[in-house]
């Protein structure tokens, strides 16, 4: 499902998903469902991502000019869509992950907070 | 992000969207490939685990969810799915405005109506009393007049003249005085002069009639304009009479008789028998400094003017001092206040008057005055502004009436279909959902209706211009398709459609879904959408009211003036002008020229008889001259001057007026014999009462002692125009006068135009070839031109009324047929309680003539307060005239009476069991 601007919580989420899938692409051309299966593969199995919400994503993705997609054949022999990192697109996922550290180093930080260290 | 990295994510973003949409088919195709694949990628793997292929192919559809859902979400990440929507919203509202076709229809075409009116009737108001001269800074231009006392020093003049209560005013100097005034005019960067007038002119080998300006040299310089091929006249072409035998020809000229070719620079015309050399060509749009609407055709130095018109006695007008013929424009200095500029060329004026002109004991210096200059003389404005201030009102309240009546429309429907949207909110549409799809309904109907409205303008604006026009001279206004009135009037009725077209939205969303979705909601939802259609429906019938007593009045005007007796027959009578150049026929030459033209006219096959006259009749021409009768003292306070005109032997027979004593002209009366008149009864009446007038002896002109005797009395006939009776007048035979200039030529003749044309033009072309046969036309013709103001007004007029009923018309069946529609219940109960047919149609004629009479009789208060206003434009019929006011309510009646009928006989006819099953 597309989530509501408005839900915080969905947003946040739907901005990890943008995040992973950028780096995911970001190791090689990837289609779809290629995409689903190696961020599970990374995670080690640890996330499951809702089949639904990774389409969207990528459209999304593509609309804005982060990944660029070329149709070619499977391993099995299909024609299937690929996807792979714009130029900009690595910037993009260079300064998301740079963000993304300062912020889990930031939350980690306070979550860290004893009250002998104030 | 840094700002780049936004910038090229926007462009990514739009070049993205456009694919999409120009690809809108690969597009979906390729999500459809790509989401299969998934689903077969997905089973593929299921299967190598170990599953069963159907089982598989199961988890695999589970496990991706809707395919719709997705492509939709797919969809909005690339922005199109607003596109989809709104395309979506325009279908569904083409189809609900298919559906009603006649709704459509109606509200379309009265828009368009409405819309098209009114562009064209302002886009006309601003040509014909707005639009400047097409010059740089035309604001700055500055005319001058003069005004003066009844003794004013000006008695010979050649040009516009207005008497005002206390004296006359007037926009011509002499030319040695605007000369002098020229070399410093006071506060101005300069002065020039210019006069219009008609000349014979041979262009290409062809005579013809054109308008010619006489300009000074600095006339091009003053007004900043610049010929758009050659040269303009300049000052050295207007050093000395005759320096500069050079004219510069309109664009119109050009374009008519040289094809727009450069070739026409260096080529002669010969004017009034000067041979002039084409040296420019005038930019498209200028017209010269006289007015706004029409450009002369030739353009030639002022000091040609003696070799012209060698016709003043005094030798040329430019060296007269007491001949008042010149119009003087100018641009005033920068800085230089208008009050002071006006002040300082006062003192001028003044002093160049009384060192250059003739001043008497006794007689004053006209007063200057420095009038706007931007749109010329004006002449058009005081022919124009009331007919255009009349029929830009009449647009308005048909704006207003085309506005109510989409409004009453628009709520009708939207109250017929609050259910529809109660539905659609108790599915879930937001309030902001169901107003998009109502405002896209009331757009697209805005859009069809201004679609028609800018048709309706284009054929409009074409076809105007011809009611204000004639057949025999090429006069014609240039209106061009105003945009921003076009825009203005669009947006007005496009807001009354939004506006109305939302309203029932915003009832629908303050009414309680649930409420509105039970039957019973319906007799509250009724009332509010009642008082408000009836109103609207009120106000359509007084507009109507107001529009029709208006055309009523002007349509009684034109039949009065056009049944008018003019006292001679206006059947088989043909007229045409004879205008012979003063250098080549001076006084005597012309009265031999008219004689042989006569002669040779009469004898022509078809003719009957001809004759020449100094002025045409009821063709807003006069001319008037002493009449003294012998014997009587000269009282110099009292007015002596009667109407007279010069005429030919057979005048009395060819018009058919009737001799009523004494005998008309004939062949005895020559140059050589006794000097004759005849007058009509109404100047024997009132300069003869009681005595027999026949054989009495007058003189025409105070200052000569020739007398003439008057041998007999015809009967009276109009003159110049319709809207006066027959003025006094008399008649003296062209043949004994000494020098008559143009005539106009009567012919009485079974023959058309068409076929007199050729022949006239060999016989007057026989005689000289540079002579021109002009304005052919028929009596008929010449009465209908002077009625062309009173005429456009009464077709418009009537136009707007009828359409006023046809909106009223519907706006009242549409009232009704929904009160109708909605009491069908109640009208049920009381068919099935006993209540006759013919009581539950009166019921509702009852209802709709209730609401007539009330928007009559708010109508005829308003035509009351407002014909006050036209009252001068009358002829025959009072503003209050009782007949055309109770004659708009019958009409009115009529048409209520009509609309209300169909809903009447449906609610006669109502079955009772139908009705009340009906809920």
């Amino acid at each position: 499902m597309v989530a509501k601007p408005d839900d915080k919580q969905a947003e946040l989420l739907q901005g990890t998903l943008d995040l992973l899938i950028l780096k995911a692409v970001s190791l090689g051309p990837l289609h779809g469902y290629g995409v689903l299966l190696r961020i599970q593969q990374i995670s080690g199995e640890e996330l499951v991502i809702q089949q639904g919400s990774l389409y969207p994503a990528l459209y999304r993705l593509e609309h804005q000019g982060a990944i660029a997609s070329e149709w070619g054949d499977s391993e099995n022999n299909r024609r299937a869509k690929y996807y792979r990192l714009t130029t900009a697109g690595r910037k993009r996922l260079e300064a998301e992950t740079e963000k993304w550290n300062r912020m889990a180093g930031i939350i980690a930080g306070i979550l860290r907070t004893t009250p002998e260290s104030l | 992000m840094s700002g780049q990295g936004r910038l090229s994510r926007s462009a990514a973003e739009l070049r993205s969207w456009l694919r999409g949409l120009a690809q809108r088919r690969r597009v979906e195709q390729e999500m459809e490939a790509e989401l299969q694949f998934h689903l077969e990628a997905v089973t593929a793997d299921l299967i190598r685990a170990g599953h069963s292929p159907q089982e598989s192919a199961r988890h695999a559809r589970i496990a991706l969810g809707t395919a719709l859902t997705h492509k939709e979400g797919m969809r909005a990440s690339m922005g199109l799915r607003w596109v989809d929507e709104i395309v979506s919203d325009l279908r569904y509202a083409a189809r609900m405005l298919r559906k009603s076709p006649g709704f459509t229809a109606i509200a379309a075409v009265s828009l368009a109506l409405a819309i098209g009116a009114n562009t064209a009737i302002f886009s006309l108001a601003k040509v014909l009393l707005y639009d400047r001269l097409q010059v740089p800074r035309a604001d700055e231009l500055k005319l001058l007049r003069w005004t003066g006392d009844d003794k004013v020093v000006a008695h010979s003049m050649w040009g516009d003249f207005d008497n005002t209560p206390t004296g006359q005013t007037s926009s011509v100097f002499p030319f040695p005085v605007f000369h002098e005034m020229s070399l410093h005019p006071a506060g101005m960067q300069s002065l020039a002069g210019f006069k219009e007038d008609g000349m014979n002119a041979t262009v290409r080998g062809t005579a013809r009639r054109v308008a010619v300006a006489e300009v000074t040299g600095n006339y091009y310089e003053t007004l900043e304009v610049r010929p758009q091929i050659g040269r303009a006249i300049q000052p050295s072409d207007d050093a000395a009479p005759g320096a500069g035998n050079v004219v510069v020809i309109s664009d119109a000229l050009w374009s008519r008789e040289f094809g727009r070719s450069s070739t026409a620079l260096g080529q002669t015309i010969t004017l009034n028998q000067a041979k002039l050399t084409i040296v420019g060509v005038n930019p498209p749009r200028f017209t010269g400094a006289k007015n706004v609407l029409q450009s002369p055709d030739l353009f030639v130095p002022i000091s040609l003017e003696p070799l012209l018109s060698l016709h003043r006695d005094n030798g040329s007008d430019l060296s007269n001092p007491d001949f008042w013929w010149v119009n003087v424009v100018g641009r005033l200095k920068p800085g230089v206040s208008q009050g002071e500029a006006q002040q300082g060329l006062r003192v001028q004026l003044e002093a160049t008057v009384r060192s250059f002109c003739t001043v008497k004991e006794g007689e004053t210096i006209p007063l200057l005055q420095l009038v706007e200059g931007s749109r010329g003389l004006r002449w058009g404005d005081r022919l124009f502004r009331k007919p255009m201030y009349v029929l830009l009102a009449m647009t308005g309240l048909v704006l207003l009436l085309a506005c109510a009546n989409i409004a009453n429309l628009l709520l009708a429907r939207g109250a017929q279909r609050q259910r529809e949207m109660s539905v659609r909110m108790a599915l879930g549409a937001g309030r902001a959902r169901v107003a998009r799809q109502l405002l896209t309904e009331s757009l697209l109907l805005a859009v069809l209706g201004g679609c028609g409205g800018l048709l309706l303008g284009y054929v409009c604006r074409n076809a105007l211009p011809t009611l204000l026009t004639n057949s025999w001279e090429n006069f014609s206004i240039q209106v061009s398709f105003d945009w921003s009135v076009f825009a203005c009037t669009s947006v007005i009725i496009l807001s009354t459609g939004v506006l109305f077209g939302l309203a029932p939205a915003w009832f629908a969303a303050r009414t309680e879904v649930s409420s509105s979705l039970k039957e019973s909601s319906q007799t509250t939802t009724r009332r509010r959408r009642g008082t408000s259609g009836k109103a609207l429906v009120g106000l359509q019938v007084a507009l109507s009211t107001l529009l029709v007593v208006g055309a009523g009045l002007f349509v009684r005007t034109l039949t009065a003036l056009s049944s008018q007796d003019v006292g001679f027959n206006t059947e088989h009578l043909v007229l045409f002008d004879v205008d012979p150049p003063n250098a080549r026929y001076p006084a005597g030459k012309d009265v031999a020229l008219h004689e042989e033209l006569e002669r040779r006219i009469a004898a022509l096959p078809g003719v009957q008889y001809a004759t020449p006259s100094g002025t045409a009749y009821i063709a807003s021409s006069m001319s008037n001259s002493d009449f003294l009768p012998e014997g009587e003292k000269l009282d110099k306070s009292k007015r002596t001057a009667e109407d007279f005109n010069t005429v030919g032997n057979n005048f009395f027979s060819t018009l058919q007026i009737k001799i009523v004593a004494g005998r008309g002209f004939g062949p005895q009366d020559t140059a050589t014999s006794p000097k004759v008149a005849v007058i009509n009864a109404a100047l024997a009446k009132k300069r003869f009462p009681g005595v027999n007038p026949i054989g009495r002896m007058f003189r025409a002109d105070r200052d000569k002692p020739d007398l003439t005797r008057i041998v007999g009395i015809c009967a009276d006939t109009f003159y110049y125009t319709l809207r006066e009776g027959p003025p006094a007048q008399f008649f003296l035979p062209y043949v004994q006068q000494k020098e008559v200039h143009g005539m106009t030529y009567q012919l009485r003749t079974s023959l058309s135009t068409a076929a007199l044309a050729p022949m006239l033009r060999n016989t007057v072309q026989g005689i000289d070839r540079d002579l021109p046969v002009t304005d052919l036309r028929t009596q008929k013709e010449q009465i209908d031109a002077t009625l062309q103001i009173e005429r456009a007004l009464a077709a418009l007029t009537s136009g707007f009324g009828v359409l006023a009923l046809a909106l009223a018309c519907v706006g009242i069946y549409g009232i009704m047929a929904y009160s109708v529609a909605q009491r069908m219940n109640e009208i049920g109960i009381r068919l099935a309680l006993g209540a006759q047919p013919a009581q539950v149609r009166r019921m509702v004629l009852r209802e709709s003539t209730w609401l007539t009479l009330t928007g009559i009789g708010v109508g005829v208060c308003g035509a009351l307060a407002c014909t006050r206003l036209v009252k001068s434009m009358l002829y025959g019929v009072g503003p209050n005239d009782p007949l055309t006011i109770v004659g708009g309510m019958v009409v009115l009646i009529t048409v209520a009476l009509a609309a209300t009928w169909i809903p009447a006989r449906r609610a006669a006819g109502v079955q009772p069991m139908k009705a009340l099953r009906h809920e």
